[in-house]
């Protein structure tokens, strides 16, 4: 890259909406020293690059879409949308005849004066109109019709003069298979606007000085016949080049286009279609691949004879075509044709005289060679081998570090070896870029005092580029964060109960790019309604590469749900895959969304496809014990200082008290919480079956406490719990309702024959009566856990009653049979009946829930 | 609007509307002076102007819950603006459609009969407007216009379906019977609008007269490009009795005389031409047609004229064509602009000129020939004047074959000097095309569209040279040409006959058929100038040649008998003699009619001059004993 530091001078900064220029319609155009600029407002600039300042400011009634200069008869005309082209005589004592509007209180001299063009100076108008190009004595324009783009030619209308009706030439429908968007006459902007050029053949007379990209080049013979035919050749007639926003380009040859006034010309015989690029076509233009010095021999006349020879198409995401003409193996003249792959998307594009192309995305510059094989330019490689003078098999754009161009022009007249560029960015700033691309580059070791001073002016004008760059950077930056942050704040709105998982490499290998971490989140919809499938949720995250003994920590938010209920229990089952058809597909086409700003509609596809390769890794399920929180014990917490307590507290604590005396929350759930009884539900355990279990770990407790450190085992307030030796708690759910939980000892009678068996009682209570269940539903799942690894041991129960066993299984069995039935009339029932069976239903369940049974 | 309102209910209300009234007013009287006063862009633009007044009315009325008694004003506007916007863009669009549809969907709206939701077609819609109208007389009118300019969007968009239904609501007729669009035009009487109602910028009845009118024209066209002369001859004539401008009198008594001219009574086709040409516009398809006219009976001196006119008169009325219209929707907006196969389509001036050329040429009057093809020349290379288009339009010829055509033109009018030049321009223009190696005819054929003629172009062009040469006497030149074309003729390959035939498209065939004449043309040219050096034996190979390649032609033949005749082989000579007395001329006669102009002139040149006698002579001389 050292050979191709580009030497970026800025020139003038223009007014440029919030977020910046957007592409497609800025244009810049230089003629000596002036430069003709318009970014996509309704203004067009004129700048003096001698004098360094804006000479004259033109106000247009609408936004200018496009500018083209007829320097030798000092014309500009320019394409206001919705309004038509407008034609400005730029004769520096004649100005079109106009009036300025601030001139009468300002200084014109010292301040640019705004002219507000004269409606007088339109000489087409047209409100359908969408491009143009001017071409000796004839205007083409592009006219957008109801399903199709229609060509049309005119005279080419002098300043102040008005486009006669008559002055239409000629008229041809373009056979467009999509019509384009929008509806006419109705006020919508094109997203992108069709491009055309003029091509002429060589030898023809056309006006020299006419500037590169202004709309015209020459092409060589062959080339030119072979893509317009023997008509085009044998007229020597030029031949409007038009690339639509379709991807279609076609051509129409001019003199052929002339048509009688009675009818437009048949499309069938006017109009070749090219080629279809399939996407909007955004550039063309025309270089000159083959060795300068050779081309110059054969055609000894002179070296300005020297025509493209290759013509090239650029699509807005990148994809470019270039033809060029060359021989088969049995000697005929066939065209040839190859696309490329550029990185999008493409703003804007230009060629040098030479065999180079510039294109700008919104991160950078890139400058591809067509003659050099699309080799980096500072390598000095040898040509490829093949057919000399074929086309490159592959483009390799080299970077020149510039980002957001949104229009470029090549400036004429730079010593040879050299291209000048005249850009303008995306935040209004005029500039040269000038390229060192002489392909006898000196060595960088061959340094200078000289070549120092040079350098380092090149640094620092290097500085103001980079200083851009850095800032688009950081917009992306910005923009990501934004989106961080305010996924955090919607985190943050609600209570949510976050689970994080780890995963960590143990294995000696490492995980590379391809697999994703898979978690799924599995609520069951309802704990009591144990038929309903219960909603999942799947993370998927992507695993950038995890080295052996590296670990990775992914927090998930677990709930609540839309309906804002937290379901719990909620199973979370872990799992890596790797998806086979994405890491193929992926290393196709790589698109990185943060690459493509400008794509929104790009879908962002990462949810694991069927093929591929899956590890379950674990499974785990959280309950109401590990969610419960336990503010009442808090106090006890806080009055230790503690080190990360106060740093958001003078607000927090100000927001508290001012919140302290409202917060008696008027809502159903609350009033429920006042005035109703709690729901309760308890299980017993005999004691001598708990000691067994818990002997391992918590011997030395009393064994209510020890019982409650056990069922809250996984939960924070554990520690808290076993240092001040609780046996009850009073906790809060996640939805705020306050859960408590009792163990005390019982003594059991009527049970077992030997006399009361001594038992203990976990009673759960809470006015939330689906909280409640819950709870009720962890615990039982604690404990048959339990009582699972306790029958393994082996321990014997005492003797029992069996009579009365039996009678509290047949009780049992009774409710049971209640329930079914209620739960059947239930689904028949209408609403006040129902209503009734429910509270039934209800009562059942709590007799259910207190059973005079003891888990032996 | 200077009128005081009292601080009343209904005051400020009533004075709205007439504010609206007033604003549609004197947007309608401003539109017609315009109309009448002014031209070019700024007519277009201050006709912008209007429309944007008329538009910001429309929506200051729309934006408001539609309203019986401010619906004829609101639909009245919408008309107006249509009728405006139609002019002003020269042609309805689907903006129209959608116009109608907004303001047939306020109508239902005062009529609680639009459903929430319910899309209905026009067609639908209006079905729905018109039986609910009979419940708002005072719109009546207004709806009449509307369905008018309804009428007049179906008619250039050819929804006839569409068009001959509304016209049967319109006129109370549910029966079947009346399916003749014409009829039901006719039939159909917009009610006269009151003389104070709102200004309109044109009104129903005069929106019928010119529907009626481009319905007969448009029908009388069809059926003429279809061939069922008799029913086109009425609906053309319907036309003509009907209201139109004369431009559109021209252009309908034009079709007329073409009508008459293919039924075979050129007396009444000329007559009605000559009422055209009465009619004061010059206009191109009628002097087109007056040449057709003219050449089918025969008389070259008044067709030749006629087209001579007409180029003259196409460079000219394009100038002065922008007349401005003087009635917003004419009857000229309705017809479609005519395509290559009608009747009225004349082509440009340079396809014209050409015509003009190649008839010369055709008849023979090889000066006339030669001059119109230099001046089409110099008009299509000079490149200074940008209205002329070459006349390669198919399936007329190509450019190189309009160089070959006036090469051969000069030629026949004995300027071989001028002829060489041409060919030595087409020849220079189109030699980089040409392949560097030989190949086979079948790669020739999967190339791109144009390639397969290059190489006949070129070699054509060398033919010709060579005949210039032979004009000039410069023999050894002649021969030289000859040689050059035939050496790139050989070149090209016939396909393999066997296979493809079928498929091939009439392209492919003449290319064939082009190819295998060209050959034969060449060598009966050099065999010709072989023979006039007193080289017979390498004439006879020539000319024996020219037989086996181009088997059905007789010219090649008749040298080769002369020939044989003139060595004195006789078995050979009679051998040929009896293939030419075999009665199978027909393939030869289709197989020249195919050929491009300047080929079939041509073969006249290489033509032996009596073949008759020639072959009486042979039969005595066989008869005589050896």
């Amino acid at each position: 890259m050292a050979g191709s530091e580009p030497r970026v001078h800025y020139l003038a900064g223009f007014s440029c909406p919030l977020g910046g220029l957007t592409s497609g319609k800025p244009r810049v155009l230089c003629h000596e020293e002036e430069v003709f600029l318009s970014t996509g407002s309704e203004f067009v600039y004129v700048y003096d690059q001698e004098g360094g300042l804006l000479t004259a400011v033109y106000q247009f009634p609408d936004q200018v879409w496009h500018l083209q200069l007829l320097a030798l008869r000092r014309a500009l005309y320019v394409l206001c949308a919705r309004r038509g082209i407008y034609c400005l005589s730029l004769e520096p004592r004649r100005r079109w005849s106009s009036s300025q509007t601030s001139e009468d209180n300002k200084d014109s001299e010292a301040s640019s004066p705004v002219i507000t063009v004269d409606p007088e100076a339109c000489v087409l108008p047209d409100t359908t109109l969408c491009a143009f190009t001017v071409h000796d004595d004839v205007l083409v324009a592009l006219v957008q019709g109801p399903a199709q783009w229609k060509m049309q030619l005119f005279e080419r209308p002098r300043p102040g003069e008005d486009c006669q009706p008559g002055g239409l030439v000629g008229e041809v429908e373009l056979s467009t298979s999509t019509p384009p968007a929008g509806p006419p006459g109705k006020a919508t902007v094109p997203c992108f606007l069709p491009v055309l050029c003029c091509v002429s053949p060589p030898g023809s007379k056309v006006p020299l000085g006419h500037p590169q990209g202004c709309g015209g080049f020459m092409l060589e013979k062959a080339l030119f016949g072979l893509l317009f035919g023997a008509d085009a050749t044998l007229l020597e007639s030029p031949v409007i080049l038009c690339g639509l926003p379709d991807g279609q380009l076609c051509c129409v040859v001019l003199k052929a286009l002339v048509t009688s006034q009675s009818a437009p010309g048949d499309p069938k015989a006017l109009v070749k279609i090219l080629h279809h690029l399939e996407e909007p076509v955004v550039f063309m233009g025309a270089l000159k691949t083959e060795p300068q010095a050779e081309a110059a021999v054969e055609s000894v006349l002179s070296c300005e004879d020297v025509y493209s020879d290759c013509l090239v198409a650029l699509g807005h995401h990148g994809r470019t075509l270039a033809i060029k003409a060359s021989w088969d193996k049995s000697g005929n003249l066939v065209p040839e044709l190859r696309e490329y792959c550029l990185p999008g998307p493409v703003l804007c594009a230009a060629c040098s005289g030479g065999s180079r192309m510039y294109h700008s995305t919104p991160s950078d510059l890139c400058v591809v060679d067509l003659a050099l094989g699309g080799i980096p330019l500072n390598s000095e490689q040898p040509q490829p081998d093949g057919v000399p003078g074929g086309l490159p098999p592959l483009l390799c754009p080299a970077s020149l570090s510039i980002c957001s161009v949104l229009t470029l022009s090549v400036l004429p007249n730079t010593p040879a070896g050299d291209t000048e560029l005249l850009a303008l960015s995306t935040k209004g700033c005029l500039m040269t870029c000038r390229l060192e691309l002489s392909s006898e580059m000196p060595g960088p070791t061959r340094m200078t005092t000289e070549n120092t001073g040079q350098k380092i002016k090149e640094l620092l004008s290097g500085i103001g580029d980079v200083s851009e760059r850095v800032s688009f950077l950081k917009k992306a930056v910005d923009q990501r964060n934004k989106a961080l942050t305010s996924l955090n704040e919607a985190m943050n709105l609600q209570d949510v109960l976050m689970a994080t998982c780890l995963l960590e490499n143990h294995s000696d290998f490492s995980l590379d790019q391809g697999w994703t971490l898979c978690i799924q989140v599995l609520t069951s919809s309802s704990a009591l309604d144990l038929d309903s499938a219960g909603s999942a949720v799947t993370y998927t995250i992507p695993v950038d590469r995890l080295g052996p003994g590296s670990q990775r920590e992914v927090t998930l938010p677990l709930g609540p749900s839309e309906s804002g209920v937290l379901d719990l229990p909620v199973t979370v089952s872990c799992t890596l895959f790797y998806s086979l058809k994405e890491v193929v597909g992926g290393a196709l086409t790589p698109s990185d969304p943060l690459e493509d700003p400008f794509l929104e509609e790009q879908p962002l596809d990462l949810l694991p496809e069927q093929e591929g390769i899956c590890l379950p890794l674990s499974r785990q399920t959280v309950d109401m014990l590990q969610c419960l929180r336990f503010p009442s014990l808090a106090p006890l917490c806080a009055r230790t200082p503690c080190p990360l307590g106060p740093a958001a507290d003078l607000v927090d604590t100000f927001l508290e008290t001012c919140r302290a005396p409202s917060s008696e929350v008027a809502g159903p759930a609350a009033l429920r919480a006042k005035y109703l009884p709690p729901s309760t539900a308890s299980i017993r355990v005999s004691t001598e079956l708990l000691r067994a279990a818990l002997e391992d770990t918590h011997s030395g407790v009393p064994l209510c406490s020890a019982t409650l450190q056990w069922l809250l085992a996984e939960n924070a307030a554990v520690d808290i719990v076993r240092a001040q030796a609780l046996s009850s708690v009073q906790g809060v759910a996640p939805d705020g309702t306050d859960v408590h939980l009792i163990v005390r000892e019982v003594a059991v009678t009527d049970l077992c024959l030997a006399g009361p068996i001594q038992a203990v009682e976990i009673q759960v209570e809470s006015s939330s009566l689906a909280d409640m269940c819950r709870a009720h539903h962890a615990i039982v799942r604690r404990m048959q856990t339990m009582v699972m690894e306790q029958a393994a041991r082996g321990s014997s129960p005492p003797d029992l009653r069996v009579q009365y066993l039996r009678q509290i299984h047949a009780n049992h069995e009774a409710l049971l049979r209640e329930v079914q039935t209620l739960r059947d009339r239930l689904c028949t029932e209408d609403e006040a009946g129902s209503c009734a069976t429910a509270q039934r239903l209800l009562q059942v369940y709590k007799q259910l829930r207190s059973p005079s049974l003891v888990l032996l | 609007m200077s009128r005081q309102t009292l601080p009343g209910a209904s005051a400020p209300r009533a004075s709205c509307l007439d504010l609206w009234r007033e604003k549609n007013d004197r947007l309608v009287r401003q539109a017609k002076g315009v109309m009448a006063q002014e031209c070019g862009v700024r007519r277009q633009q201050l006709i912008q102007n209007i429309l944007q007044g008329l538009k910001e009315v429309l929506l200051s009325l729309q934006g408001l819950p539609a309203a019986v008694p401010v619906l004829p004003l609101e639909l009245t506007i919408t008309c107006n603006f249509i009728i405006l916007r139609v002019s002003l863009t020269r042609g309805f669009t689907e903006d129209q459609a959608q116009d109608i549809q907004q303001a047939l969907k306020r109508v239902l709206e005062t009529q609680e009969r639009l459903g929430p939701g319910l899309e209905l077609g026009l067609r639908e819609l209006w079905d729905t407007v018109l039986h609910a109208s009979c419940l708002l007389p005072d719109l009546l009118p207004v709806l009449h216009l509307l369905a008018g300019l309804q009428a007049a969007f179906w008619l250039s968009t050819e929804h006839l379906g569409d068009l001959v239904s509304l016209l049967q609501t319109l006129n109370g007729t549910q029966s079947r019977a009346s399916e003749d669009l014409l009829l039901l035009l006719k039939t159909w009487s917009p009610p006269a609008a009151e003389s104070s109602a709102l200004l309109i910028l044109q009104d129903a009845r005069s929106l019928r007269d010119i529907l009626l009118t481009a319905s007969a024209f448009r029908q009388g066209l069809q059926e003429l490009i279809t061939g069922s002369l008799p029913k086109a001859l009425s609906s053309l004539q319907e036309a003509a009795s009907s209201m139109c401008s004369r431009s559109v009198l021209v252009q309908v008594y034009t079709a007329l005389g073409n009508c008459l001219r293919k039924m075979g009574k050129p007396q009444r086709a000329l007559l009605y031409l000559i009422a055209a040409l009465k009619e004061g516009s010059v206009w191109g398809p009628l002097l087109l047609e007056a040449s057709r006219l003219y050449r089918q009976q025969g008389d070259t001196t008044a067709e030749l004229e006629s087209l001579e006119l007409l180029t003259e008169a196409l460079s000219v009325t394009q100038a002065h064509s922008s007349k401005a219209p003087q009635v917003f929707i004419e009857v000229e907006l309705l017809l479609t602009q005519p395509d290559p196969a009608s009747p009225l389509h004349c082509g440009t001036q340079s396809q014209i000129k050409h015509l003009l050329a190649s008839r010369c040429l055709q008849m023979g009057r090889a000066e006339d020939a030669a001059e119109h093809y230099l001046d089409l020349l110099a008009l299509l290379l000079d490149g200074s004047e940008p209205r002329f288009s070459p006349p390669s339009c198919p399936p007329g010829p190509c450019m190189p074959e309009v160089f070959l055509e006036a090469a051969l033109a000069l030629i026949q009018a004995s300027r071989a000097q001028d002829a060489l030049t041409v060919c030595e321009e087409l020849l220079s223009r189109t030699s980089f095309l040409l392949p560097k190696m030989p190949r086979l005819w079948e790669d020739v054929r999967r190339g791109t569209k144009e390639m397969p003629h290059c190489p006949l172009w070129v070699s054509a062009a060398h033919l010709l040279q060579g005949q210039a040469w032979v004009q000039l006497r410069t023999q050894k030149e002649a021969v030289s040409e000859f040689s050059r074309c035939l050496e790139l003729l050989f070149r090209v390959m016939p396909e393999d006959k066997g296979q493809g035939a079928a498929s091939n498209c009439e392209q492919g065939c003449r290319s064939d058929m082009t190819l295998q004449h060209l050959r034969a043309a060449a060598l009966i040219s050099r065999g010709l100038e072989w023979i006039a050096s007193g080289q017979d034996t390498k004439a006879l190979q020539d000319f024996l040649l020219s037989v086996q390649i181009c088997p059905g032609h007789r010219d090649a033949s008749f040298h080769l008998l002369q020939t044989l005749k003139k060595l004195n082989r006789k078995d050979e000579a009679s051998a040929v003699w009896w293939k030419l007395k075999a009665p199978t001329q027909l393939p030869q006669e289709e197989a020249t009619r195919s050929l491009p102009l300047y080929l079939e002139a041509y073969f006249n040149w290489i033509h032996p001059p009596d073949c008759e006698t020639l072959l009486e002579e042979f039969q005595t001389s066989l008869a005589e004993p050896c």
